[in-house]
């Protein structure tokens, strides 16, 4: 096999992430209209509420990060921190990002979009609303209280660079680790899925979702509430990058708030081709499409190093990305979601049986 | 009869286009006001003033006494309007069934099954559809489940924009049936159609807009007489 086991789920994480974040774009696009390119920060911002409450919370319990392994039912487990602590960090991170998010929509953007704001003067409102976010992180890492709660709790990180990944759940499972963040990401997207599926398809305020985007007008005449109705939408869009940031924090690399290396900025390109190429007005089609750039621009990418033993193409995974993007597109113009797929599997399976046809005959 | 729709010196348009000028008109209660005049003479701005959608620069709009000019459109929903645009009026991605669940979504259940009950027996084919996306509805079929929609609050005037709109006669004939129907049920109605006959012989009241104004307000079957204005303004030339 030309790449290890760490690595396929390195691409996993990282394809969780894009396709929560994807998911969190499409539906901030189709119920308003807005491409909200502050969208990935909101998820660090979230990264760093969790970070946040992780290292005061332990540094409040007077108990520092534990790297022992341990013997469990389902076999050797090392867990860094309680389970409590992580479900208060996700908690953090997904309010403050929902939080983040429903202040740019309420702040920003509906009072634009009354003033009759197209969608380029809101696009650039956004990326605003991005530098924002960014130079409250930038005030938020001068403060010292992140940085003397992590190291009262003996944790290794710093409110300018941070990563949590030494803390993720590790599970041995013979010879190879699964780590917590892989089962998170993946479980993650389906569990976003299936809720998502349920709250559209069969709840009234999903009813009302879908009638306030495919005709807000006729909406508003049946005496529905189509601007709390959007609130909701970016309230939900905001959530799913909280869970996105927490799994950047215990998944991947190092956070910085303000550097070219940042993972917000490296992320954004990748999030917004997953949005796309799933088809901008389908929820269901950008958690495929996130999930699709993401192992593309990993997996792949790392397969093609594995095969060809060119070690430097390993900058160059947006490239293969963004090509599958491109001819994604070029096949299927409106992205993963226009396609029939039952269709397309039963011209598949005829195609199949002609050929079989063929020959016996 | 007392009127149940008052409108008084109303200028009104779309943003600072104005398209009405010093329009009075009454709409009498339980009777069908049938609204006709040349494309783009203003009868569509007309009724979709008295529900609110449009701008009014001045006048005043009043129903059953109570003044709504400033009223936003689902306040007047509320109050017991029902509008029924000419297009995009049923919400296509959804099935027929979520579309009736929409427009009743916060009547107790109870009053909800009623209402279904009374638009399956006023529409049998709306039945036969339910799990049916309204994308896949035929012409006529969309426009009934339309009315289905304005239907579902029972309102107290259902406000018509061209329902023939598009439709082969047959079709169109069906659901101007359909709305006469529903006036003797006892739904007031007011109807902007081009099919200016069909519209005429269904109304009680006509009422005709030419360049903005009202150049005709009294008995439809009286404007339908008036063989200057009908040729002028109608192409019912004999």
């Amino acid at each position: 096999m030309p790449v290890d086991i760490n690595t396929v789920m390195n691409s996993f994480i990282y394809a969780g992430i894009l396709s929560l974040l994807s998911l969190g774009i499409t539906l901030a696009y189709m119920t308003t209209g807005v491409f909200n390119f502050a969208h990935p920060r909101l998820a660090i911002i979230g990264s760093y509420a969790a970070a946040t409450v992780v290292a005061a919370s332990m540094a409040y319990l007077g108990m520092k990060p534990n790297l022992e392994t341990f013997e469990t039912a389902i076999g050797v487990v090392r867990q860094p921190l309680p389970l409590s602590v992580y479900a208060l960090g996700l908690l953090a991170s997904v309010a403050a990002a929902t939080a983040a998010a429903l202040v740019e929509y309420y702040a920003i953007l509906r009072p634009l979009q009354r003033r009759g704001a197209d969608f380029l003067k809101l696009m650039i409102a956004t990326l605003a609303y991005d530098f924002i976010l960014v130079a409250g992180l930038f005030l938020y890492s001068t403060l010292p209280y992140l940085d003397s709660k992590a190291s009262e709790a003996n944790i290794g990180i710093s409110s300018t660079s941070m990563t949590m990944t030494s803390y993720d759940v590790w599970i041995w499972s013979g010879d190879v680790v699964i780590r917590g963040m892989f089962i998170m990401g993946v479980s993650a997207t389906i569990a976003v899925s299936v809720i998502l599926f349920l709250l559209l398809f069969k709840t009234k305020l999903g009813i009302k979702m879908r009638a306030s985007v495919e005709n807000p007008d006729l909406a508003r005449v049946l005496g529905i509430n189509v601007d709390r109705v959007y609130a909701i939408a970016w309230a939900i869009s905001g959530a799913t990058a909280g869970v996105a940031g927490f799994i950047i924090l215990f998944g991947t690399h190092v956070l910085k708030p303000i550097s070219a290396t940042s993972p917000a900025d490296e992320i954004v390109v990748s999030a917004f081709a997953g949005s796309i190429v799933g088809g901008i007005n389908s929820v269901f089609g950008s958690i495929g499409g996130g999930f699709l750039i993401g192992l593309v621009e990993k997996l792949f990418t790392n397969i093609l190093v594995g095969v060809t033993g060119y070690g430097n193409l390993l900058k160059f995974g947006k490239v293969f990305s963004m090509a599958a993007v491109v001819i994604v597109l070029l096949f299927m113009p409106e992205g993963l979601a226009s396609v029939r797929w039952k269709r397309a599997l039963g011209r598949l399976l005829r195609l199949r049986f002609i050929s079989r046809g063929v020959r016996s005959g | 009869m007392s009127d149940i729709v008052r409108i008084e010196g109303l200028n009104a348009g779309y943003g600072k286009f104005q398209t009405l000028f010093d329009v009075s008109v009454t709409i009498p209660r339980g009777g069908i006001t049938s609204i006709v005049g040349p494309n783009g003479a203003g009868k569509s701005t007309l009724l979709k003033t008295i529900f609110g959608l449009t701008k009014v620069y001045s006048g005043r709009v009043f129903f059953e006494g109570r003044e709504i000019t400033r009223l936003p459109p689902h306040e007047r929903a509320k109050l017991g309007m029902a509008y029924i645009p000419q297009l995009e009026n049923v919400f296509r991605n959804l099935t027929v069934w979520e579309n009736l669940r929409l427009a009743g979504y916060d009547l107790p259940p109870s009053v909800f099954s009623e209402r279904i009950e009374e638009i399956y027996s006023l529409f049998p084919r709306i039945k036969e559809r339910l799990g049916q996306k309204a994308a896949t509805l035929s012409g006529g079929e969309r426009q009934m489940l339309a009315m289905s929609i304005g239907l579902m609050r029972k309102p107290k005037i259902l406000l018509f924009d061209e329902p023939t709109a598009g439709l082969s006669p047959k079709l169109a004939r069906e659901v101007l049936d359909s709305i006469k129907a529903l006036n003797r049920q006892g739904y007031t109605i007011i109807l902007v159609e081009q099919n200016v006959r069909a519209a005429l012989e269904i109304g009680d009241k006509g009422i005709l807009v030419v360049n903005g104004r009202i150049a005709f307000e009294g008995k439809a079957g009286d404007l339908l007489a008036r063989k200057d204005l009908a040729k002028m303004y109608l192409g019912l030339g004999e």
